[in-house]
């Protein structure tokens, strides 16, 4: 079985009855091992669409998580229940239980270091202090507003107000929770999260390819969500100016946001300084500042120093590329692709208006990016499928043409596997005006093809 | 991927019942079990399929079956009918399953094990309905129409789903406007099953609610058993547990009754 990833949580959707001989057959480590490598940091198994379930069958599960927390810092459990199942699995495990609970997969996004909404205010309740406790630093440190019910009848007291919170938090316990440095995106920066001592290990958990890639499709602001952290030593800092002197090739910042220096030497701080880190108290310095946030680069992109140039080996794949995103689309929209020409240049763009792109970057035995620019109502019409509707919402259409992206990217993965090249891709950014995107490519040399779907022009770009 | 016109190729491909068939399932309805063994006798494949079926260990028969009288006296008239319209599916099954892990012969036994429990369902609801029983024989179509449409789309389904939770049946929809019920209706039309049996099924996809009581109090007994079936290992590993959301609100209200019909802990 196969996880979806949102929002940095991977969920397992099994249907119907757990027992001891079934869950064995839903969840397997390569199940897990697939679901690590799409930037997950949490994964949880939703038991919605489950109807039975024994102590048996949730073992299964249980032992599969303490494999996972064995090799992989995830934080891991089980989501989507009522109170019935809620009661069960808290009477079967009692004080043996290391995995999480969240009432819904709305409360266990809040947990993700991979979530990108902030500053939610949370209503939380439990009946042990020490978990409503828990869940209150937890909430506070990824940046909401935790309001703590102290008593049941205080909870049923608030729970009254309407609108007051976004988000309830009842029947929900925190179990081991993940460490590692998760990635996500928002406001087109990369936000990583760190926590606790930063020494020298931080040079393991951080996926240095990732960032590269990253840096190379086009991200330009990189943010350190500092807030959990305790204290960093020379190993971290001096790790953190390399990155950032390496950011600083591409015209790209690196900012820490919500680091504390009360147990730090304050000289790290000048030095991190020195090396073109800049510091924030709070994320919305940055993110709620459209102004600093467009000087930083995550609106558009700064001129690239470092350029690449297309490779014998790259050009050599473009058909496998081609095919993946032709039938990509082609899949998605049901309609025929037919391609109208191709050229090595610079990418042109004809006519501007109404236009959509994103971008995705791949690494590993081959590296580059692809660009593609959709007239709105392919765009549109490619997204249908995942959306379910036709909608005019720019929000849903760009987040659903990522999702389209990551899809072709998924293809272009097992189309070259199957010819011995191994990639892994990053995540997709999107692009809702032209102009970001030329910023991001417009100077770059590489292989353009113009396709037509149903009377309209598509334009694929390959570059490095 | 998949459009209305490949759909609509696809029903036109589909055989009509065979003349033995039609007849044996007429008689059947008739009441006729002599007369319908004779005619049945006449298709060797039939004939086959019968004496395979009823001696998998699943019927509980001590002693190996040979004679189709002697089988369909053993069954009676609604399980013999429910017997042919197996078979009728049968002839729909592929020999080579590719989109699920699926044999012919574990595809038969997922059929056997339906129909089983559906007569046990039916004993403990009091039902004696030669329709209502032989209704459960055509769910597995919807099982056959996945692996027919989506059988070369296979990796383009799984990164679909990887991106999105989203059953067989959503994607088929939307793509082509056509669920996969709605499929199994025209294959039973084109096979002239009986309207009942057509409605349940369709009724029993947990998305239809509006039709006649008694025909939805069936159709959540046959959801809940379905994903009963499809939550056994061997049909998780054949990857049929996620083809169809289960909707657990749909039925909620039987499911105690359901636990002790099935003996669950």
């Amino acid at each position: 079985m196969r996880a979806i990833v949102k929002n940095g949580v991977g969920m397992f959707n099994p249907q119907g009855f757990l027992d001891g001989n079934s869950a064995a057959s839903y969840l397997s480590v390569e199940d897990i091992d697939a679901t690590s490598k799409l930037n997950a940091d949490m994964i949880l198994v939703s038991l919605k669409r489950v109807v039975f379930f024994n102590r048996n069958g949730l073992d299964q599960f249980v032992k599969m998580f303490s494999k996972i927390r064995k090799t992989k810092p995830f934080t891991v459990g089980f989501c989507d229940y009522d109170k019935r199942k809620y009661d069960a699995i808290k009477k079967f495990y009692e004080k043996e239980m290391t995995f999480s609970l969240f009432k819904t997969q709305k409360i266990a996004e809040l947990f993700s270091n991979g979530y990108n909404n902030k500053n939610k205010n949370v209503l939380i309740y439990s009946d042990d202090k020490s978990q409503r406790s828990a869940m209150a630093i937890e909430l506070h440190d990824r940046g909401h507003n935790p309001i703590v019910a102290q008593s049941l009848q205080d909870f049923i007291e608030k729970k009254k107000q309407k609108g007051a919170y976004d988000v309830i938090i009842e029947d929900s316990y925190l179990g081991d929770m993940g460490q590692q440095v998760a990635a996500r995106v928002t406001s087109n920066a990369v936000v990583y999260t760190v926590s606790g001592f930063l020494d020298n290990e931080i040079s393991v958990k951080f996926n240095l390819e990732y960032h590269n890639n990253s840096l190379n499709v086009g991200f330009r602001l990189f943010i350190f969500d500092a807030f959990k952290v305790v204290s960093l030593n020379v190993h971290a800092a001096n790790f953190f100016a390399k990155l950032a002197s390496a950011a600083a090739e591409y015209n790209a910042t690196i900012c820490f946001v919500g680091l504390s220096f009360d147990k730090t030497p304050k000289a790290f701080k000048e030095e991190l300084e020195d090396a073109g880190i800049m510091f924030f108290s709070k994320m919305d310095d940055i993110l709620g500042n459209k102004e600093l946030l467009a000087d930083l680069g995550a609106t558009n992109a700064a001129v690239i120093k470092q350029k690449r140039s297309l490779n014998k080996q790259l050009v050599s794949k473009l058909p496998k590329f081609i095919d993946a995103i032709v039938e990509t689309i082609e899949m998605m929209t049901n309609s025929k692709a037919v391609k109208e020409k191709a050229n090595v240049e610079k990418i042109i763009i004809m006519d501007e208006s109404e236009l959509l792109s994103s971008s995705i970057g791949f690494y590993g035995d081959i590296d580059g990016m692809i660009v593609l620019v959709f007239p709105k109502t392919i765009a549109k019409k490619a997204c249908e499928l995942l959306i379910g509707e036709e909608t005019d919402n720019q929000d849903l259409i760009l987040d659903s043409l990522g999702e389209l992206v990551n899809i072709a990217g998924g293809k272009l993965k097992t189309l070259l596997t199957d010819t011995g090249v191994n990639i892994n891709i990053t995540l997709p950014r999107t692009y809702s005006c032209i102009d970001d995107t030329l910023e991001v490519v417009g100077d770059r040399k590489g292989v353009q093809v113009d396709l037509r779907f149903n009377h309209e022009h598509f334009i694929f770009f390959l570059t490095r | 991927m998949i459009t209305k016109e490949n759909i609509e190729q696809y029903i036109d491909k589909i055989p009509p019942a065979p003349k033995v068939v039609q007849e044996t399932v007429k008689l059947l309805q008739q009441g006729e079990l002599v007369r319908a063994a004779n005619v049945a006798k006449e298709d060797l494949a039939l004939s086959s399929y019968l004496r395979n079926l009823v001696n998998k260990p699943i019927y509980g028969f001590t002693n190996e079956i040979k004679d189709i009288g002697q089988i369909f006296g053993i069954l009676g008239v609604s399980r013999s009918l429910q017997t042919v319209y197996n078979y009728l599916l049968n002839i729909l099954s592929p020999d080579n399953w590719e989109f699920f892990k699926l044999t012919k012969s574990n595809f038969e036994m997922f059929q056997a094990e339906l129909s089983t429990s559906w007569s046990k369902i039916l004993e403990y609801l009091n039902v004696e309905d030669k329709e209502i029983e032989s209704a459960v024989t055509l769910l597995p179509a919807s099982i056959v129409v996945c692996e027919a449409l989506f059988k070369e789309h296979k990796k383009d389904v799984e990164l679909i789903r990887a991106t999105k939770d989203m059953d067989l049946n959503i994607i088929l929809q939307r793509l082509s406007g056509y669920s996969l019920f709605d499929i199994c209706e025209m294959i039973a039309q084109k096979w002239e099953m009986d309207l009942k049996i057509i409605k349940l099924v369709k009724a029993s996809s947990g998305k239809e609610i509006d039709i006649e009581e008694e025909i939805l109090e069936y159709a959540k007994w046959m959801h809940l058993l379905l994903f009963y079936i499809l939550s056994k290992p061997h049909c998780i590993e054949a990857g049929l547990n996620d083809f169809l959301e289960f909707n657990v609100e749909f039925i909620e209200d039987i499911y105690e009754e359901f636990s002790k019909v099935m003996g669950l802990e």
